[in-house]
């Protein structure tokens, strides 16, 4: 096949266990039938990962990857995905970071990097355009990530070079240890961190000084021009822009679906103050952006006064404010902002990180923690200072923390309260409560890597008009597989999901069309997304993964949301995933049917990758 | 066209998104490619802070002065540096002479390369959504600076930080 325009051309494949590093030449078809990114990631660690590898094993592997559309004009091009087996949940995993990475990586000449093995000594990965090394990195070692950037930054003295890197928690195998780029930008869920630690690989660092050529580059410019101005007027955008993520508190929690103080409730009465607009008054200082965002959604946050004066950093974002946030019962800003920066300079996916915090909270509440179990932190709800202490322990594995660090599953059945921890196949739930928003239940249960609400979100939808429609389990079925089908592309295509709000899957195709030169209709792009989709299902599969792993935890199906908007309710889940499964063309236990992997073409992949 | 109009950066407003360094890039390769923009933004990480760095149109062009081989030389018309690739040997003595770092380097060609404005259409100005480049007339070149920082000024007289 001809080559596909706007891709760098070359991978690079690096095993830590002998150093030797290789330029592969990146697969072209797997590109045309997987897209990009999320979709290439998922086929190549199908095939190259044995079934049960151990995911802090030298055999598991980390694949970043790029789309198609980065390093050109295409609006909000700038995510990575990284692809692994992952620690926290066993499952295939997936976790996208933005920034400035992913383009400098095809400005260096690559569509990606596979790496393998685990190294000697500490090391980190130099990309150097065509060159690329691995150097000791053991005075690096131990680091905080801000000062890894800066240390790696001087010794290669250019300010520009663009680093991914791990912080103790990553080095001291949290399993919800993340990688974290450009300062506040990370790969952030399914403790990727600690693969890349348990491969003593420290950093990756990238310079690129090359361009990206596309296929039809006045096409692409006018469709740049054309989303510019779209995002310009769009209320959600501008929303976006002035405010960060954490617009979405207020509606949130106006529906009684913002997960409060461990998933006991999902409305918290104190979210005025750590809304947007108390962050606006109080916090926000500055805005930050990723590569070629048109929106620019990134908040500078500063603390001037009190315990933590002084403390900058991006952020917090919605999903940290809910879950370090409401979560944790906490509405101190500057404990929140303290919070974030910690789990930041260490390492600590902030999501997982709330959601074991609040798991000790409410442990601590009923008694089954102790303040001799906790040395002597006032672990109840609402504690802000006592959110920053315990934070400190589990990124540094001290005491109660180092059970903590171990993700809220393996720590509540070591507490012998296994139904407290908020998870599905051990990823903590986001901070949708999903007893106020039933398809977002369906989301969590159904997602390859555990609980995540980009998979499919569905929320938008679900609360248009009124929001009463939130509430009603049937038809969501549907809507999780659409929106689904919707995000594999995004996530393949590496756009931002912000820009959504401008580029439907028509104006998508466009971009793509535009940089690579071939031509999708939706029905094309809807069929390759649902291979990703099931290539990812297969994975797990594989490990054993299904229908009954596809759970909620007992809170969100038995308990009826004791207050709030969402008064009364509990998931349906049962009838939900009966509906899904068969939308999905599987069987009721969750497994595809030979008759589907046939339709979408994978029969052969399936059986190549059945050892 | 007006050949006394400058850029002028704001680098309070930018954002890093680097929209400028692409459409730099796309209106002189035909591709975005960082390395060949006639305008970077350095991100400063550990101070928040984005720093477009392009161009200024010094009245007196140490650039100019600089070159022993006679390749640089403005423009009648913009007032922009123009860079002769016949004459240029890229020795690189501009970018250092520049106090602003202003002065890249094409690596393919092995001449410098300098904000040419455009030709009067700046399209890092067209496609700033944060105003933080602007292309004014000289003679007003101050004002925008004179006001921001008399708008920081006023907020710390009224106890405010920002």
């Amino acid at each position: 096949m001809t080559a596909l325009k706007g891709l760098a051309g070359k991978i690079l494949r690096v095993n830590l266990n002998n150093g030797t590093i290789i330029k592969e030449p990146t697969p072209q078809e797997v590109f045309a039938n997987y897209i990009g990114a999320r979709g290439v990631g998922a086929y190549l660690l199908l095939k190259e990962l044995r079934p049960a590898t151990d995911p802090l094993g030298p055999e598991n592997k980390l694949i970043f990857l790029t789309g198609p559309l980065e390093g050109t004009l295409a609006p909000g091009a700038n995510k990575i995905t990284v692809t692994f087996r992952s620690p926290l949940t066993g499952t295939y995993s997936f976790s996208l970071c933005g920034g400035h990475l992913a383009p400098e990586l095809k400005f260096a000449g690559y569509d990606g990097i596979i790496i393998e093995g685990r190294a000697p000594h500490p090391v980190y990965l130099w990309i150097d355009g065509d060159q690329a090394m691995l150097r000791d990195a053991s005075h690096l070692w131990g680091k905080l990530t801000h000062a890894t950037e800066d240390a790696i930054r001087s010794e290669l003295k250019d300010q520009s070079v663009k680093v991914a890197c791990i912080g103790p928690a990553g080095e001291n195998l949290s399993r919800f240890a993340c990688i974290q780029s450009d300062y506040h930008r990370e790969f952030g869920r399914g403790g990727a961190g600690a693969v890349m630690g348990s491969k003593n690989l420290k950093a990756i660092a990238v310079r690129g000084t090359g361009g990206v050529e596309v296929a039809d580059p006045e096409a692409l410019a006018s469709l740049a021009e054309k989303t510019y101005e779209i995002l310009g007027s769009n209320l959600k955008a501008r929303a976006r822009r002035r405010y960060g993520t954490p617009e979405m508190i207020d509606g949130t929690n106006a529906l009684g679906y913002w997960g409060t103080r461990n998933f006991s409730t999902g409305y918290f009465e104190e979210a005025e103050k750590i809304n947007a607009a108390s962050m606006e008054e109080n916090i926000f200082v500055g805005h930050m952006s990723c590569y070629a965002c048109p929106i620019a959604c990134g908040k500078v946050s500063y603390i001037k006064d009190g315990p933590y004066a002084g403390t900058r950093i991006e952020g917090p974002e919605f999903e940290s404010t809910g879950l370090l946030g409401a979560n944790c019962g906490v509405a101190d800003l500057a404990a929140l902002v303290k919070a974030v920066e910690i789990c930041d300079v260490y390492g600590l996916d902030t999501m997982s990180a709330g959601a074991v915090v609040s798991l000790a909270m409410e442990c601590y509440e009923r008694g089954i923690l102790t303040l001799k179990d906790t040395d002597g932190i006032d672990l109840r709800f609402g504690n802000g200072e006592a959110l920053v202490a315990i934070l400190q322990k589990i990124a540094q594995r001290e005491g109660l923390g180092d059970l903590l660090a171990e993700g809220s599953r393996i720590a509540a059945e070591k507490l012998g309260v296994p139904g407290l921890a908020m998870q599905v196949k051990g990823q903590e739930l986001p901070t949708y409560e999903p007893r106020g928003i039933k398809g977002m239940g369906l989301t969590y249960a159904i997602s390859p890597r555990g609980a995540h609400h980009m998979i499919a979100p569905t929320m938008g939808a679900e609360a248009a008009g009124d929001g009463s429609q939130r509430l009603d389990y049937r038809g969501k079925a549907a809507l999780v597989r659409e929106m689904q089908l919707l995000m594999a592309v995004v996530d393949s295509l590496a756009l931002c999901s912000s820009m959504r709000f401008a580029l439907g899957l028509k104006e998508q195709l466009e971009l793509y069309r535009a940089v690579t030169g071939l031509a999708l209709d939706e029905a094309a792009a809807r069929l390759k997304a649902e291979r990703i989709v099931n290539l990812e299902r297969l994975f797990n599969l594989r490990e054993g993964f299904d229908r009954k792993d596809d759970r909620l935890p007992p809170r969100m199906l038995k308990e009826p949301m004791p207050s709030g908007p969402s008064q009364g309710q509990v998931v349906e889940l049962e009838p939900m995933l009966d509906e899904y499964y068969d939308l999905m063309g599987w069987d009721r236990q969750g497994r595809p049917t030979e008759e589907k992997l046939a339709q979408l073409g994978l029969e052969y992949v399936w059986q190549e990758v059945s050892w | 066209m007006n050949a006394t109009n400058v850029l002028v950066v704001y680098p309070e407003k930018c954002v890093g998104c680097r929209l400028c360094e692409q459409w730099c890039s796309f209106k002189h390769e035909g591709q975005v490619n960082p390395g060949k923009a006639r305008i970077r933004v350095v991100r400063v990480h550990s101070k928040y802070v984005n720093i477009p760095v392009t161009c200024m149109q010094c009245a007196k062009s140490p650039c100019i002065a600089a070159c022993r081989e006679g390749a640089l030389s403005k423009s009648p018309e913009t007032g922009a540096i123009l860079v002769n690739e016949e004459t240029c040997i890229g020795c690189r003595r501009c970018i250092r002479a520049c106090p602003y770092g202003a002065i890249g380097i094409d690596k393919d060609k092995r001449v410098v390369l300098i904000c040419d404005l455009c030709q009067g259409n700046p399209q890092c100005v067209a496609h700033c959504r944060e105003g933080a480049i602007q292309y004014v007339p000289l003679a007003v070149a101050d004002r925008g600076p004179r006001d921001a920082y008399a708008e920081v000024a006023a907020a710390e007289i009224q106890g405010g930080i920002r």
